[in-house]
Order: C-alpha cells, then structure tokens, then sequence
C-alpha cells in the first residue's frame, strides 16, 4: 500500500505543529526501527500512532525525548529540535515509557513524587495531590514492591502533574484494570479541557480514545504509512457493500482491506481504503453494484490500514 | 508555530541539592550496616582498652579507610541507574552530562560528610581511651630506605625519633577519599562494565609478569613490577595519596634478637602528599570530564536527509 499522507490539518511543513519529524530514521545495526517518517502532531490535537509490535512506535517517542540518537532526520518539539535542546524538550514534556519502570525501587511513591518535583518548575503540587487521590496512588509504598498497574499509576501522575504542554503517552492504559483505564481517560480528558495541551499517544486500544482522538498516523514496519485527520480517515476507509456479477474480478490497484462474504446473496462488503467517489466508480465501471456505503467506527478504519495479520 | 507557553528547565543548583538528597536516601541501608560495625570496633577498642590494652591514637592519616570507601562509594551512588540504558535520571530535564557529574558532586558530598562522621567517631573513641590525638610520639626510624632481611637488623641501629604530625594531615582522609572517588566515579560513568575494567586492568599487568617471568624476559617482568612500584608506592604514587605514604613508610621488620618490631624508613613529607594530592585529584577531575563524555546529550549523527 502506498503511503496515504493528508496534505490537511497538520501534514504540511510542519508550521503550527508542535511535534514534527522530518526523515527521522532509527537503526539498530541491521535492523530499521523507523524509516524516513515525517511526522505531524498539530498543535493541541491529540494524535494517535498506530501500528503492530515492533513498528517503531516507542522508538519515535523515544527519539522525540532525545532518549536515542537518531540515525537520521530531525524531530523537533515546539520548534526545538530534539537532539540540540533535549532538556528543553523534556521539561515540556510529560511522557509515560513502555516500559513499567518508574526509577528508584527504594524510593516511595511520595518520595519520588517529591523527588520530580524538583526538576519540574511547573509542578502543581495541588493537582499532583489530586491526581495521586484520583489514581489511588499508595504513596508510602516503596516503588519496588508496586504491581505493573500501580506503576503505571504513578507514570501517569508523573506525566501530568508539571502540566506539560505536550504528552508523549506510550500505551497510557497498559497494565490497568477497565475501572481505573475509565479514570485514566477521565483525567486525561479534564485534563485537556483544563489547559491546551497536545497528545501523542501510542495504543492498541484505539476505542478507548477515540472520543478524544483528532488525528490518526499508522507506523508499518518503521514506515508511516498513513497520517490524517481523524474525520478524513474515516471518510477514506469506509465499508462498501457489493452486489457482485458472476466471475466478477475487482480491479487490481484497488485497496481492500478486508471482505465479507455472503453466501445466501451475491452480496460482499468490502472495507476499502480511497475516496468514495473514486471507488464506487470504480466498482461500477467494473461491473459491481454499490449499494451501500457506510463509514466505519474510528478504531475498525484505523485498523484496516495495519497489516492484514494484526488488523484482523 | 505553536501556541504553548513553554516551560523553564530546573536551575542547576535545585538538581544538585536534590541529588545530595536522593543519595542520601539511597545510602541509607549501607549507612546502618557500616554504623553497626563502627559500633562494634569501637566496643572492642573500648574492651581491650578497659582490660588493659593500650588506647587508640587517632592518626587519620595512617588509615587507607577513606581512600578504600572513596573507590567503592561510586557503586553505591549509582546502583539504581541505568547509565547506559534509559533511566528516571535521563528522563529528567537536565543536560544528561552534566546530570552525571551533578550526581558525581552530589555523591562527594555524602562521601565528604561519610568521612566527617568517620574522623569524629574516631576522635571521640581516642578522647575516651585518652589515646594520642596528632600529638608528639615517639617512632623508630631505619638506619636506610631499604628494609633489611628478616632477622639481620640489629637493634641498636634503629633510632628513635619524636615525630609530631602536621596538623594538616587531618585533610588526609578527605582528600583521599575525593581523589579515589574521583577516580571511581569516571570509571562509573564512563565504561559500561566499571567491575571488568577493575579487574581485568589488574590481572593484565599480573599476567604480563607471569610472562616475563616464565619465559625469562627481565624486562617484560620489570616493567611490571616497576609500573606497580611507581603506581602504587612511588614518591607521588596512590599511598602518597591515601595515607601520605604513611602505609609504604612504615614496615614491620624482625630484629636479629628475634622481635617484630614497627619501624619507618622515613617519615610523611608534606610537599609530597600535597603535590601527589594534586595530581591524583587533578588527573581523576580530567578523566572524570572526558568520561562523561559518554553520558552527553545525544547529538545528531547526520545531516538530516533531504524530502
């Protein structure tokens, strides 16, 4: 599949981005772990990064925070660029890792909350007592005898407690049980409300932010492949339904991403990726009967622009 | 371009108390264990004192104790980082190097106050034994430099002297510990695996001996003996800087009576400490920047690539 980059909201140069990559690649000896992505997080927007296992995803958090040098390319956070102001990009940032890790394991939670801090100017002491209430943060617990939840807990905490103009959130939700994943979303949410910020979070679980999502990228294999605002997205992968004619063959460069069939009717439903003008025409001219074409959930139109292994 | 008001990066001065707090904390538990210990030499002194022994003299710069916990403090401060990997501390929004020398200073800090603690804890030990405190005592000094075999020396060539430690001895401990943390602390941020150097640096020089010697090549085998001499016990070598070479002066030797008695081939020179003090420290400074090199906020590698 070719790349599908919007040109709209945010994929252009980069001006009103606060986050934005331009060839940005990452090897590890052979292995390329980010490809030449050219990434556009408009300012305030909240931006989901798709894609499977391995595709980069943390990767391109990580070089945004200057935690890795870059093999090539640039990234620049509100017009810093990452690899000559890493401190300044990171002191702007609240970031939560993939990894369930959050430092000292002598350390209590209130330790290291304190501890934090120190290093944020911007630390809001108040809404760090909140959000620890609101997560049910054990704060005399040391940090090495927390579960992988509770950890994450306090990474959220951490992120959100300097009130960061920017949000780098690496599967925010992972580990949580569905009750505090529904607070967590909450907050985030207020939290947004509260101040303008810009989010760029990474997930699996696209539904449980679609309700705040605005933009859309999808990494395959070190490649972003797709880049859109959320309403182009879902008006660009929309499912069709098909009346099909006896040895019917589709038209070759047509993207479909998945297919159903019917066997009681000649009827198929075709999920496919183009503008909807386009395909039917094309579908049409082919011999094919539209009769229906509908738009998809956000997470289900996402999800068709993965590889066909993890999208079903 | 973005709308955001952009937030400050912490003062400097913040980082570095914070970490002096932080490694504080983290010393915590090696802090009771070495207390319990203290605690029990000092019962024992007292013991042996109360029974009859002899009280304990408070000489700092005869103990190589500071100097050994300086090389080993750097572990303690940075057990729980990740120097290498991604760590809380690199998270942080500090210049990374400068981050790890932050940790550094504040690591000496605590290693400063470490040693304080030692030297007061040792003092008031000496005040209630009633042991000398840097005062006059009276030391046996060797004819020559050069130790005698075991059993030839004969007593009425010793001479004793009254030696009087200069009162700027007591910064013996101090800067040993600093230079041998410094050293440490490079050596800590500045190579991935700190025990293999500590090891394998020690064992090459052994082995090239092993080799001079067992294929009979003298220079091979002096060499290292020579580059140990003159590391460690040479005019400004580490004894210099741990003890004022108080350790490599002073020798235990068997007189032709048949007694081991405590002798000095010469006594702590001042200049020399002072001048081996600067180098050691000055060259574990220099060697502590360039490592941190390592630790430097990651720069581009490459020009970035053209649309």
């Amino acid at each position: 599949m070719s790349p599908i980059i919007s040109e709209r909201a945010g994929a252009g140069a980069g001006a009103d981005c606060a986050v934005s990559t331009h060839g940005l690649t990452k090897r590890y000896d052979r292995d390329v772990a980010l490809d030449s992505v050219d990434l556009r997080v408009p300012d305030c927007a909240v931006y989901i990064l798709l894609g499977a296992n391995g595709a980069g995803k943390s990767t391109a958090l990580k070089l945004l925070m200057n935690l890795e040098p870059a093999s090539g390319g640039t990234a620049r956070v509100f017009g810093l660029d990452a690899a000559q102001h890493g401190p300044e990009v990171r002191a702007q940032t609240g970031y939560v890792p993939e990894r369930h890790d959050a430092g000292y394991t002598w350390m209590t939670c209130g330790q290291l909350l304190r501890h934090a801090s120190v290093y944020y100017p911007a630390w809001d002491h108040a809404y760090a007592a909140r959000l620890s209430d609101a997560l049910e943060l054990k704060l005399e617990r040391k940090l090495g005898r927390l579960s992988k939840g509770d950890t994450r807990r306090v990474q959220l905490t951490l992120a959100l407690a300097h009130r960061p103009p920017l949000l780098l959130l690496d599967e925010p939700t992972d580990g949580l049980d569905p009750v505090v994943r529904k607070r967590v979303l909450a907050l985030l949410a207020e939290h947004l409300a509260d101040r303008p910020t810009t989010v760029l979070i990474t997930t699996h679980h696209v539904h449980e932010v679609e309700s705040l999502a605005d933009h859309i990228g999808v990494l395959r294999a070190g490649r972003l492949v797709a880049q859109m605002a959320r309403d182009e997205l879902q008006r660009t992968v929309q499912r069709y339904r098909i009346e099909l004619p006896d040895g019917w063959e589709a038209p070759r460069d047509l993207v479909v991403a998945a297919s159903r069939s019917s066997r009681a009717t000649r009827e198929v439903q075709w999920t496919v990726v183009g503008d909807e003008r386009e395909v039917t025409d094309r579908l049409t001219t082919a011999g094919a009967r539209v009769r229906d074409v509908s738009s998809l959930p956000l997470e289900e139109a996402a999800l068709a622009l993965l590889p066909v292994e993890t999208s079903r | 371009m973005s709308h955001a008001t952009l937030h400050p990066t912490p003062r400097i001065a913040d980082a570095l108390r914070e970490q002096v707090r932080t490694v504080a904390l983290s010393l915590r538990g090696p802090a009771v264990v070495a207390l319990v210990l203290l605690a029990l030499g000092s019962a024992l002194a007292i013991a042996e004192f109360v029974t009859g022994g002899g009280p304990v003299d408070f000489a700092p710069e005869l103990s190589m104790l500071p100097g050994i916990v300086g090389f080993l403090f750097p572990i303690a401060v940075w057990k729980s980082e990740r120097r290498f990997g991604i760590s809380f501390l690199w998270l942080l929004p500090v210049d990374r190097r400068r981050h790890a020398l932050v940790k550094v200073a504040a690591g000496w800090v605590c290693l400063m106050a470490t040693v304080l603690f030692f030297l007061v804890w040792m003092l008031g030990l000496a005040l209630v034994t009633g042991g000398n405190i840097l005062g006059d005592h009276a030391v046996r000094l060797l004819p020559s430099a050069i130790v005698p075999q075991s059993g030839t020396l004969d007593p009425a060539a010793l001479r004793t002297v009254l030696y009087a430690p200069e009162p700027v001895l007591w910064l013996v401990p101090f800067t040993a510990a600093t230079g041998a943390y410094v050293l440490a602390s490079a050596v800590a941020i500045g190579v991935r695996h700190p025990l293999r150097w500590a090891i394998g640096v020690p064992l090459s020089v052994m082995l090239v001996s092993v080799i001079g010697a067992a294929a009979n090549i003298d220079a091979l085998r002096l060499l290292a003996s020579r580059l140990v001499e003159f590391i460690h016990e040479g005019r400004y070598g580490l004894d210099a800087l741990l003890t004022a070479r108080a350790e490599s002066l002073n020798t235990a030797v068997i007189l032709a009576t048949g007694k081991t008695v405590s002798v000095w081939r010469g006594l702590p020179d001042i200049g020399e400490w002072a001048v081996a003090t600067l180098l050691w420290i000055g060259a574990g400074l220099v060697v502590l920047v360039a490592a941190s090199s390592r630790q430097r906020e990651r720069r581009r590698p490459r020009a970035p690539v053209s649309p």
